[in-house]
């Protein structure tokens, strides 16, 4: 590529300069996307209120057995849950227009404060797992895929074979026997330190290690084998320079994807982790919210996972599209 | 054409850009994550190492508290962290006597009036007093629907009046002879007015202050709540300085957390658990009686086999109760020969269970026309699935044949009281919770004919139940339910099976017994 100098010209009209010709398919999709992102949320909100509403009632999940049915009466008319269901429905997505997530029943405080102050635990946790995920997978990705066939590699592919298919409360639990109870080097359980996160994190973020690494080997293995990359190494370049410089950049795109999606499913996914190790995250909340049937808390949780899904998706696509011209020009 | 083809000379360009543009990435990516991680590094690790030395409890309960406003809570987890910050009207001392609280003395006045007499100078942890009218306004609050609680025992306190400075008349709707009970937890918590009405419901319930053993202190929703001993406190002080109640929902992580010195007592621990303790691990494990008592009610309305007595004491004399206890249970229950635990008023200490005795059951099966046994279902929840399916087993071998229906436990409880007492289909194994440690509570929502989850219509035992529920007399109640558990032993409406214990570990060196309620009243323990 001894041709390659970028002039600053060329530059600007890559990335959109004012008037430029390639920005408006660009913002064209990202409109697009914004919108489908908003109807999607639309139908999960939809969706998680009649379901919740099939599933149970969370008046005769909050009262003891012994509640009489006055008792219980009161009690739905005071939550407003003995009105016409249509009525209830059309004032749900009044106050979600208004950004009104309605009220817990069972912490009787608003929805969106009690997912809010279990937020930082989860995105903590969702982050330190996402570190540890890509650390791991890109070294072990790398090896694999250089020696490909060879003893490293299988070695390698057995160990991400292991993490992906061990579940996460067998590997939370010997974590916590091995670190906790016997060498007494890590706390079990609970938020506070940075010891606290490093077994969870490395529980949460097993799985994507391993799916991280498969599939970059798999990508850097088609990327090595390409013409670029021969001539690359026909120039003389180092190793190191051709398989970082020009397989990894071109293997990094199915992965930037995957660990877009990771991103989603670690902070909405992380419920057995979080249940193993006490982490007072969203995962917890959203299994706790289902069994006391607490309406509001359900669609809001569903809600806020199905933003995150949503949000991370959107920013995905507008990355791929950002680096891949195909994708926005299709 | 917007974006060159491979080959053209630009195509370095977008390669540039695009270089750039993942350095970028690179930078903003690590922008995000770093202070997170730093956020995690700065807090320090404080989570192990031992505070005994210096008088810290560290207790693990199963689930956080629903809400720290003690009448906007129903569940045990919620009562056991409110039984440290606030008093009751009532208590139970160590042998489960009831005993004075905030109320030094009670009597029934009427069939309509309980009157308590309030202690005279207790305070609040804000200096506010604890007297009469603050009785009157918690009583009211409660019962008041616009509070939303979901308390229900005491549905028929229409309200509390102030009749002097140390004396509080409860107005019935209806006679009530187990108030003084009722109001030992959930029901009889007393909460400060003038705190109320300056921090408003909200404000309360995240700095609630009460007049117990235990200051709070901090709480981090589904991780810990800390609160601090209370030197002012009317009663006996406690030695703990700072009491730390941890939510640890897995029991094999609470007993981990035991053994490597993170927490000094592991609570909600199931009785498997306890083997992961072992011997030597510096911690032991206790099963107390726990109130709890499980059955198998059977539908005696729909005819068939189960309208038949003999095909119920079949049943009875068909499972095996000791080997279920000691195998399923891990040793963590006490058998009971009816629906009343032996620690409760009212049970009758000359009733025997019945005998295991398969041949017999086969032999009572034939006398009600069942030689070959027959096919029915037995619904339970999720959360006793292990048991229902022994019993199943157990029945299966006389010829009763069980197809077993586990349903999600939430979804169980809304069937059990949907008013349809049908709902369950033809038989279901379930619990009660008393811990009014009253027969009634026991007896309340099964035994009545009009009750919700009837099964079994007997007008004798309708007005024993009357009697029971209503009179002021403690031997007439008594002999009530006497009668009433011989009647149901003789028509065996159900399989009577046993009472929970509570299970729980506790660290050597600390000193606890957990009350047969099974709430976290941790003023008493003490640590060396």
């Amino acid at each position: 590529m001894a041709t390659a100098v970028a002039t600053p010209s060329v530059r600007r009209h890559r990335f959109g300069a004012v008037g430029s010709v390639g920005r408006r398919p660009l913002v064209r999709f990202i409109v697009k996307r914004v919108l489908q992102a908003v109807l999607v949320l639309f139908f999960v909100a939809t969706v998680a209120f009649f379901i919740i509403r099939i599933a149970g009632d969370p008046v005769k999940a909050l009262l003891p057995e012994g509640a009489t049915l006055q008792q219980e009466q009161q009690l739905r008319h005071s939550l407003g849950y003995d009105r016409p269901l249509f009525l209830q429905y059309l004032t749900y997505l009044n106050n979600l227009l208004h950004f009104n997530f309605g009220q817990s029943v069972f912490f009787q405080q608003s929805a969106i404060s009690v997912i809010t102050q279990r937020l930082p635990a989860t995105v903590q946790l969702a982050t330190a797992a996402l570190v540890f995920a890509v650390v791991v997978a890109i070294p072990a990705g790398i090896i694999s895929a250089v020696r490909r066939g060879r003893a490293t590699d299988s070695s390698v592919m057995a160990a991400v074979l292991i993490g992906q298919s061990t579940p996460a409360f067998f590997v939370g639990i010997v974590l916590i026997l091995v670190f906790a109870v016997e060498l007494r080097v890590l706390p079990a359980s609970g938020i506070g330190g940075f010891q606290n996160l490093i077994l969870p994190a490395v529980t949460l973020g097993l799985y994507s290690a391993a799916m991280i690494a498969r599939l970059l080997r798999s990508s850097l293995i088609e990327v090595l084998g390409e013409d670029h990359i021969r001539t690359a190494k026909a120039k003389g370049l180092s190793p190191m320079r051709v398989i970082v410089g020009n397989g990894l950049r071109n293997a990094a795109l199915p992965v930037v994807t995957i660990v877009g999606l990771e991103v989603g499913n670690l902070l909405g996914g992380a419920i057995i982790t979080e249940q193993v190790f006490s982490w007072p995250g969203v995962g917890r909340l959203t299994i706790e919210a289902i069994t006391n049937r607490d309406y509001p808390l359900v669609q809001a949780t569903v809600l806020f996972l199905a933003v995150v899904f949503v949000g991370v998706n959107l920013i995905v696509d507008i990355l791929y599209a950002f680096l891949d011209p195909r994708v926005r020009l299709s | 054409m917007l974006y060159p083809k491979e080959g053209e000379p630009n195509m370095s360009a977008w390669d540039l850009d695009r270089r750039r543009f993942l350095r970028l990435g690179g930078v903003a990516a690590a922008g995000v994550t770093l202070p997170a991680l730093l956020a995690a590094c700065g807090s320090g690790g404080s989570s192990s190492g031992g505070g005994s030395t210096t008088g810290a409890l560290r207790v693990s309960m199963p689930a956080d508290v629903k809400s720290l406003d003690p009448q906007k809570q129903g569940d045990i987890p919620s009562m056991s962290v409110a039984s440290n910050i606030f008093d009751t009207l009532t208590t139970r001392d160590a042998n489960n006597n009831l005993v004075g609280g905030i109320a030094t003395k009670w009597v029934a006045v009427d069939a309509n009036t309980w009157r308590f007499t309030i202690r005279p100078g207790v305070k609040f942890h804000n200096g506010e007093p604890c007297d009469a009218a603050a009785v009157a306004f918690s009583i009211n609050r409660l019962v008041n629907p616009a509070t939303k609680s979901p308390i229900v025992e005491l549905v028929y306190v229409k309200s509390a009046k102030v009749v002097d400075d140390h004396t509080v008349d409860f107005v019935m709707s209806a006679s009530d002879p187990i108030i003084p009970e009722k109001v030992s937890l959930f029901g009889g918590v007393v909460v400060p007015p003038k705190y109320l009405a300056q921090k408003g419901d909200a404000g309360f319930a995240a700095a609630p202050v009460g007049t117990g053993p235990f200051k709070f202190q901090s709480r981090q929703q589904d991780n810990q709540i800390v609160m601090t001993g209370n030197p002012d406190y009317w009663g006996t002080k406690t030695q703990i300085k700072t009491l730390t109640i941890k939510i640890m929902p897995t029991p094999a992580t609470a007993i981990a957390a035991l053994q490597s010195g993170e927490i000094d007592i592991a609570t909600g621990i199931s009785p498997d658990a306890i083997a992961q303790l072992g011997d030597n691990s510096g911690a032991s494990a206790h099963k107390v009686p726990g109130v709890r008592e499980y059955y198998v009610a059977m539908n005696t309305l729909t005819g068939g086999p189960l309208a038949n007595t003999n095909v119920r004491l079949a049943m009875n004399h068909a499972v095996d109760v000791p080997t279920l206890i000691n195998t399923v249970l891990g040793g963590a229950a006490q058998r009971t020969p009816s629906l009343l635990p032996q620690q409760v008023f009212g049970f009758d200490p000359s009733l025997q269970p019945f005998d295991y005795n398969p041949d017999k059951a086969k032999s009572l099966l034939a006398q009600a026309g069942f030689p070959n046994g027959f096919s029915t279902q037995l619904s339970a929840s999720t959360v006793d699935q292990d048991v229902t399916q022994a019993v199943a087993g157990q029945l299966a071998k006389v010829g009763i044949k069980c197809n077993v229906n586990i349903v999600d436990a939430t979804q169980f409880k809304s069937l059990l009281v949907s008013g349809d007492p049908h709902a369950m289909g033809p038989m279901y194994l379930s619990g009660n919770t008393g811990w009014t440690l009253d027969g009634e509570s026991f007896l309340q929502s099964t035994i009545r004919s009009n009750r919700r989850q009837s099964l079994w219509h007997d007008a004798q035992a309708d007005s024993l139940i009357d009697v029971e529920e209503t009179s002021l007399t403690p031997d007439a109640r008594k002999q009530a339910f006497n009668q009433l558990q011989q009647l149901m032993a003789t028509n065996a409406p159900f399989v009577y099976l046993y009472h929970a214990s509570n299970v729980y570990a506790v660290r050597d060196g600390v000193d606890w017994t957990m009350p047969i309620n099974g709430v976290l009243a941790m003023a008493s323990a003490k640590v060396s």
